[in-house]
């Protein structure tokens, strides 16, 4: 059982101790890390293994998995399409995995039952490997327009003061013809992006909700207000927005604030340096839905009225939703009448009733998407 | 003595250990409303989690104890009915929490009934939407035995379909129902 009270502010995130992987020595990850975590404790091991078995016998160990950090060699691909849901629309997104895990603890997290075999905090030292898979794949697919995130399953920017990831894909993607990189975040960790030049080829994007949903279960992550700052700063150093409605709680009162956060953060950022929007309500598996009972008991998500769906995940129920994206979509509207909105993991029937149309093919929208 | 009860009825009914756990964490009072109901009831452990869970969002959202829930007016006159068997109690119980768990979905899935029944459109054509309404459709079915009467049955369907029952159906699928009912 957890209680989240009196904090926020990512940045206070420090970790108990990171263990560094045999192999990952020499990786500019962990002279970072080095540099910028000098209290914290490094311990060298030839295996991690007796660490995530103690991880996966404590009683919360997704929790406790994010109180270490474990700096390790990623064996597989680095680059992944994203699953997205069966049966839903697809934007046909990539994913880079640099990370897995994440300081964070939102009460809704996927992760919390995606990870639950896997909890550790695990940042990956071989950003060589990455980017060198990273220039195959795209040289190879000249022709083709890749747009790739790395918030899919850990925060994008909520480790960068530590890790310096950003420091060495950004350049990287900034000179991509044919890739549009997303960093994906709910952190106002944007220092070590000021620092770069993205040349037009990178979107910093956030999660965004009401202050009362941050407060109550988004824990450990950046308020509104900082969000919204953050955002500024990177529009100002030359990079495109993204903010991404998702998960939309509904409670009463939300239309209230939500109109009233879409309408603060676009008296604050140039509406014509959004490169999208997305729209998406709390969803979660029956497993997750156990998750969140034992660790956030006192969280009122779980008493929405939410219905089984084809794929797998409760939403709200449809006509209930699809009255919320209507809505929401007039308030963006009002306030940026030609910004590209998206509905993220919903059907062709949903995203009928809420814009009139679907997109015949993933590639369609995905398109739309890079080139709007 | 209470919770060896409970025990028992949860071996007697073959409950996982999860399930019985949740259930003997829960405030004495809690504990016993949901063994009386059970054991009244003869209640199985998927219908019992159903309840649980169920009771426990409703009294998160609500601020109402679960025995509080249970004895509310709504339920306890189910449960005092002497001219309802256990399988009815059972099924009308369940109807009557899910109420009060999702008392928005229902509403409409009454409204979108009534327009049904409002058509009258006898046996031969059957208008369905699936509990949860998601997917947002209206499933027609006929049935003819000869090609006239299928003839006739389109014709009449033809008939319902300009209808205001029927555009309205289709208004509340699509989450465009008067007023502001859904509303939070």
């Amino acid at each position: 059982m957890i209680f989240w009270r009196g904090e926020n502010k990512v940045l206070n995130y420090r970790p108990d101790e990171v263990i560094v992987e045999i192999g990952s020595e020499e990786s500019p990850i962990l002279r970072n890390l080095r540099r910028a975590l000098p209290d914290v404790p490094f311990t060298l091991v030839e295996h991690p293994k007796s660490f995530l078995s103690a991880l996966q016998a404590s009683r919360d160990p997704f929790g406790k998995g994010k109180r270490r950090l474990l700096l390790m060699r990623h064996k597989g691909d680095f680059l992944k399409k994203c699953p997205g849901s069966d049966g839903q629309v697809c934007c046909n997104y990539f994913v880079i995995n640099f990370a897995s895990n994440c300081p964070m603890e939102c009460s809704y997290c996927y992760l919390q039952d995606y990870l639950a075999q896997n909890p550790a905090l695990k940042v990956f030292s071989n950003v060589g490997d990455l980017l060198e898979e990273a220039h195959k794949l795209l040289s190879r697919h000249r022709r083709f327009f890749f747009r790739i995130g790395t918030g899919e399953i850990t925060d994008s920017l909520a480790l960068d003061p530590y890790i310096g990831i950003s420091e060495e894909i950004v350049p990287f993607f900034a000179e991509q013809p044919n890739a549009l990189l997303e960093l994906k975040t709910k952190s106002d960790c944007v220092e070590g992006l000021l620092r770069l030049d993205p040349k037009g080829r990178v979107v910093v994007s956030w999660s965004m909700n009401p202050p009362k949903v941050i407060d109550e279960d988004e824990h450990l992550t950046a308020s509104f207000d900082e969000r919204l700052v953050a955002a500024r700063r990177c529009q100002e150093a030359g990079y495109r927005l993204g903010f991404h409605f998702d998960p939309m709680i509904e409670y009463p009162g939300w239309e209230e604030d939500y109109q009233g956060m879409i309408e603060r953060i676009f008296a604050l950022v140039d509406h014509q340096r959004v490169a999208w929007i997305s729209m998406g309500v709390l969803r979660q598996t029956s497993s997750l839905k156990r998750i969140m009972r034992q660790r956030f008991p006192s969280t009122r998500l779980l008493s929405g009225e939410q219905v089984l769906c084809p794929d797998g995940k409760m939403r709200y129920f449809q006509p209930l939703r699809v009255r919320m994206y209507r809505k929401v979509l007039r308030w963006i509207r009002e306030a940026s009448p030609t910004v590209f909105v998206y509905l993220c993991m919903e059907s062709k029937e949903v995203w009928k009733q809420v814009f009139g149309f679907s997109p015949s093919c993933e590639r369609e929208l995905g398109n739309q998407m890079a080139h709007h | 003595m209470m919770d060896q009860a409970i025990l028992e009825y949860g071996r007697e009914k073959v409950f996982q250990k999860q399930t019985l756990s949740r259930w003997l964490k829960l405030p004495e009072p809690d504990r016993e409303a949901l063994l009386e109901l059970a054991r009244g009831l003869r209640i199985g452990e998927n219908h019992f989690r159903d309840f649980l869970d169920w009771l426990e969002e409703i009294s998160l959202r609500d601020g109402a104890s679960l025995s509080q829930i249970l004895k509310g007016k709504s339920i306890a006159l189910i449960w005092s009915d002497s001219r309802l068997g256990r399988n009815d109690k059972l099924k009308r119980i369940k109807e009557e929490l899910r109420r009060l768990r999702f008392p928005r979905l229902v509403r409409l899935e009454g409204e979108i009934q009534k327009k049904i029944r409002q058509m009258g459109s006898g046996p031969q054509i059957q208008m369905t939407v699936v509990p949860g309404l998601e997917g947002g459709a209206l499933t027609v079915q006929l049935r003819a035995t000869s090609h006239e009467e299928l003839q006739r049955l389109l014709a009449v369907l033809r008939q319902f379909s300009e209808r205001t029952e029927m555009k309205e159906i289709f208004d509340l699928l699509a989450g465009r129902e008067q007023g502001a009912e859904l509303s939070a």
